[in-house]
């Protein structure tokens, strides 16, 4: 078995498993549900007001439900005791990563790909023509999120009040991910040109490839035992 | 009278002194007096008097040379500024004034505007970042060294 | 009992950093506190500036020594390494704390604010929070040994993440601050820079000596620790013997 087949066989379980209960992805849109209805009550909007703070909402709320997949994504292993079957892999644990990696980032990506089109009904977005510009950033985004969510998850899941650690492990290291997703997105709503807020999306580029490689490394250390 | 305690009263008695001296350097420049206790009192001498300058009242003529009113809490003082051309004379400024009260055209002639003290904001920033490290060592200097004292004893479980 | 040779050569040498702290300190506070002139644009409240910035230097110097530590400790796993990577955090997170508030206390005489979303600032409030965070999740591990190996992780990830977030956070406010609120205006004379340059090496020095006492104490607590179980267990075996 090859360090190829590794991720793809991860990938493959967590799909499967994930078409056959259904869990993550339907309680991470169903939590972002709520998240928005909260927000839409606790601030009371008009149309200029929400342009203005639609962006931050809608990563507040794409990073609290990629917290509870990303919390998913290891606690399942625990059942059966899979993670020590996964520890046992011959191959290098970089290959588990990876495959835990894409899996979570195909789960977060699904929920907010389902997700913005509420957004656009509920706060009566304008739909834009940068609608490719936009996926750009929720992918970049995305993948630094769960780049370093998946390193967490794993660190987290063998430790006492995993639900609460990895939040607060996890909400300040990935900031920089917050601010620049919020002020791409902001942008790209906006329609305002590419060179505004190109920075932002150079940022994410960065942080996605630093926190990909040092993530992969240091995923060694979290699984050897 | 351990070595632990004689070292740390020496850092006590260094921090002892050094407040004093501190205090010592700065008393003068923290001593002043409200229009109010100016009016009451009637010190003679030089004064310093600290207060705001009130709003609408200043009028200045020539380069060092101003009339206007010091507010304090209860009472307003007019004062007749003569002195070199001052920088940070402005309307509703709180500052210090250096000069004489005259009791007979009942007005301060000031002659010089002294830095308003916030030496409140050093000292608390100093005690703030002092006095915490200072008392942590010490506590985990007293804890070392009980530890240090538990290992040697070793009298641990022993045999009932 | 043996104690390791490490931590009896630190007990040997910690005297000489902390005494040459004291003496750093004490010509600091005189040079910073009544040595020097009072600034032409901050008036006295510059005199903050002797105590806030070492403490934040220290605290930056205490984070480089824990990532450098807990490389170290990935790469030999040596428990003595470990113990001095909890020590410097827990000091690290007291000097980043103490350098927040000394920073706020001047920030209200200077701007006449308490707080302001100043890149620094921000991104120290984010540092203290990845520290208290680190020395959350090495409480929350019932295995030493796992413990020490996640926290080592935790703390290179944040030892990375750092400049990024300072970046980050420096684009974002001069997106959304006005220019006027700004620590820039701190520029820095001749005459203040020596109370400075000794409040700098005083408070290294004075970290790098708690820092020692520290790694002491936690080196001797296992240690006491390790000890109590063996003797109770060779206890308990001898009561099963007999």
């Amino acid at each position: 078995m090859t360090s190829l087949n590794v991720i793809r066989w991860i990938v493959w379980k967590d799909f499967v498993t994930e078409l056959r209960s259904r869990e993550t992805i339907s309680s991470m849109v169903f939590f972002a549900l709520i998240v928005i209805l909260i927000f839409s009550f606790s601030f009371s909007m008009d149309h200029q007001a929400a342009r203005e703070v639609i962006a931050g909402i809608m990563w507040v709320a794409f990073a609290f439900t990629g917290i509870i997949g990303l919390g998913k994504s290891f606690s399942t292993e625990l059942q059966n005791d899979c993670l020590e079957a996964l520890q046992m892999v011959p191959e290098a644990k970089g290959a588990i990563y990876l495959g835990k990696v894409t899996a979570n980032f195909a789960f977060m990506f699904v929920v907010e790909i389902l997700l913005f089109p509420m957004f656009v009904i509920l706060f009566n977005l304008e739909v834009v023509e940068e609608i490719s510009l936009l996926l750009l950033v929720f992918f970049l985004a995305t993948v630094g999120l769960s780049a370093i969510g998946t390193l967490f998850s794993a660190l987290t899941v063998q430790i006492r009040a995993r639900e609460v650690m990895l939040p607060i492990l996890l909400l300040p290291l990935v900031l920089p991910v917050m601010i620049a997703a919020v002020e791409a997105t902001k942008g790209a709503l906006n329609g305002d040109p590419l060179a505004m807020y190109e920075q932002w999306l150079e940022l994410l580029a960065v942080y996605d490839v630093v926190f990909t490689v040092v993530s992969f490394w240091m995923f060694e250390f979290v699984m050897d035992s | 009278m351990t070595n632990l305690h004689r070292r740390w009263g020496g850092v006590f008695l260094v921090a002892i002194v050094f407040i004093v001296l501190t205090y010592n350097h700065y008393r003068d420049n923290l001593a002043s007096l409200a229009p109010e206790q100016v009016k009451q009192e009637t010190p003679a001498g030089e004064i310093r008097v600290l207060g705001m300058v009130q709003g609408g009242t200043l009028e200045t003529r020539g380069a060092g040379e101003a009339t206007f009113a010091l507010l304090g809490k209860s009472a307003t003082l007019p004062v007749h500024y003569q002195g070199p051309p001052p920088d940070n004379l402005r309307e509703l400024k709180i500052l210090i004034l250096i000069g004489t009260w005259n009791a007979d055209r009942q007005v301060f002639e000031a002659h010089d505007i002294g830095i308003v003290p916030n030496y409140g904001f050093i000292a608390g920033a100093y005690l703030l970042g002092l006095l915490p490290l200072a008392l942590l060592l010490f506590a985990m200097t007293r804890r070392v060294h009980s530890l240090y004292e538990e290992i040697k004893a070793s009298t641990l479980y022993e045999e009932e | 009992m043996t104690i390791h040779r490490v931590i009896r050569k630190v007990q040997r040498f910690e005297g000489w950093f902390g005494g040459g702290a004291l003496l750093c300190l004490i010509a600091g506070l005189y040079l910073g506190l009544i040595g020097s002139p009072p600034d032409y644009y901050q008036g006295e409240v510059v005199r903050i500036m002797y105590i806030h910035v070492p403490l934040a230097h220290t605290s930056l110097l205490g984070y480089t020594i824990l990532a450098a530590g807990s490389l170290w400790y990935l790469w030999k796993r040596d428990p003595i390494v470990d113990n001095m990577c909890q020590a410097v955090a827990a000091l690290s997170a007291v000097f980043t704390a103490l350098a927040l508030g000394t920073g706020m206390i001047w920030g209200k005489p200077t701007w006449d604010t308490w707080w302001t979303w100043d890149a620094r600032l921000t991104s120290f409030t984010v540092l203290l929070l990845i520290l208290i965070g680190y020395l959350m999740l090495r409480t929350f591990v019932d295995d030493p040994e796992k413990e020490a190996r996640y926290g080592a992780i935790l703390a290179i990830v944040g030892f990375v993440d750092l400049p990024i977030i300072h970046f980050s956070v420096e684009w974002w406010r001069t997106l959304h601050q006005p220019q006027s609120i700004s620590m820039r205006g701190v520029s820095i004379s001749s005459g203040l820079l020596v109370p400075l340059l000794f409040m700098s090496v005083g408070m290294s020095l004075l970290f790098s000596y708690m820092l020692m006492v520290r790694t002491q104490l936690l080196y001797l607590d296992r240690l006491l620790h390790a000890k109590k179980g063996r003797l109770l267990s060779q206890f308990h075996l001898s009561k099963s013997d007999s």
